[in-house]
């Protein structure tokens, strides 16, 4: 099954809404300064870990969402829909390297973060693919049926700090 | 004025943003994204939330110029853009009908339905905005209401508006003609005003 959006517009409140739920634009430049906010706020609270989960949070609701309305219970199919709700919202492309119920490895040879990041401010010195990662957790969520924050997403190679790719591996 | 706001709204709407196959989404000279409205909102509530009384300012101060930083450059890319010279442009007479005829797109995009309520060319703007997305954070505190008024996207892209009308030649480097206004949220559905407004004014020290 090919993954199905279905977009429509609220002519009277002006919302746009995707499989009937509030979606909107922004652009690479409010991604990356809310990361780097994230990351800059380390002293004071935990920024990263804040928009990780919010990540994961919001994006297993959307996952686990499509896939019980359509009745999607085929682990392999769960994961292709997935990896195609990535791109279709504009965080970029993922492939499991491996992929079991108990982790493995993520490629994301092409990422919003990584781009918007490098067009914005070139090289640094840690990831950032923070909402990237907390997708996967949501992903590995949704397509094993297991609970938000079953999973560990820490991204070991990062196109920022100058690899070819991002990798991330997943953990229980 | 020659803005047909409800054409624009009608027809801006249905632009469409599709990914390539890299999973990326390039218009408008930017990379855009497509998430959920709860994504910006649970995360603004949770940053807000969890920094003491001291520093709040601060971080609401940040997010305020992520969005200025997004509305002049993504807003530099709108009013330069084929659509914008398709749908818009035949209608822009003058400086203020552009910043008109960037209120309506605004709300095509589903920001919010935000419009001038006032504005003095190169000095003042007031804008009145209903139904925007970021109200919607009151339904995740206590009594559908929230203590502090939370529009941090529309006060930086209100002023990132005023920069591109008033602010001299776009920057592509954001480091002239950036903030020199600076807008502040005077209304908020989020506290329990019926409309948003917000004022945006020349920055002191521009």
């Amino acid at each position: 099954m090919k993954l199905q959006l279905d977009k429509s517009f609220d002519t009277e409140k002006c919302r746009h809404y995707v499989n009937n739920r509030l979606t909107v634009l922004h652009c690479h430049h409010y991604a990356t300064l809310f990361t780097q906010l994230a990351i800059d706020a380390k002293d004071i609270v935990e920024g990263t870990k804040i928009l990780y989960e919010t990540s994961e949070t919001v994006f297993f609701e959307v996952l686990k969402g499509y896939f019980d309305k359509n009745n999607i219970t085929d682990k392999a199919e769960r994961l292709g829909l997935a990896q195609e709700m990535f791109s279709a919202v504009g965080l970029g492309k993922i492939e499991p390297d491996s992929f079991d119920e108990s982790g493995g490895l993520v490629e994301m040879p092409v990422s919003h973060l990584d781009e918007g990041w490098l067009k914005k401010w070139g090289k640094h010195n840690s990831p950032v693919n923070y909402i990237g990662a907390g997708y996967i957790a949501a992903m590995y969520s949704a397509v094993f049926d297991k609970p938000v924050r079953t999973y560990t997403v820490e991204e070991q190679e990062s196109k920022v700090t100058g690899a070819k790719k991002a990798v991330l591996k997943v953990s229980l | 004025m020659a803005i047909d706001r409800n054409k624009i709204i009608e027809q801006m709407s249905k632009v469409s943003a599709e990914a390539n196959p890299d999973g990326l989404i390039s218009a408008f000279n930017v990379l855009i994204n497509s998430f959920p409205a709860e994504f910006w909102n649970m995360f603004t509530h949770k940053m807000v939330d969890a920094v003491s009384e001291d520093i709040v300012d601060a971080v609401e101060e940040l997010f305020v110029n992520a969005a200025h930083e997004c509305g002049y450059h993504t807003g530099y890319g709108i009013i330069t853009s084929k659509e914008w010279d398709a749908i818009v442009k035949p209608m822009v007479e003058n400086t203020e009908d552009i910043l008109h005829g960037a209120y309506a797109v605004f709300t095509a995009w589903g920001w919010g339905k935000a419009e001038i309520v006032e504005l003095t060319p190169g000095e003042k703007m007031i804008v009145r905005a209903e139904d925007y997305y970021e109200s919607d954070i009151k339904d995740s505190y206590p009594g559908n209401k929230s203590k502090r008024m939370m529009a941090y996207m529309i006060r930086g892209v209100s002023g990132a508006f005023m920069d591109l009308a008033y602010g001299g030649d776009y920057d592509p480097t954001g480091e002239a003609g950036m903030y020199t206004f600076e807008c502040k949220q005077t209304k908020g559905i989020e506290t329990g005003d019926p409309y948003g407004e917000f004022v945006v004014s020349k920055r002191d020290d521009s």
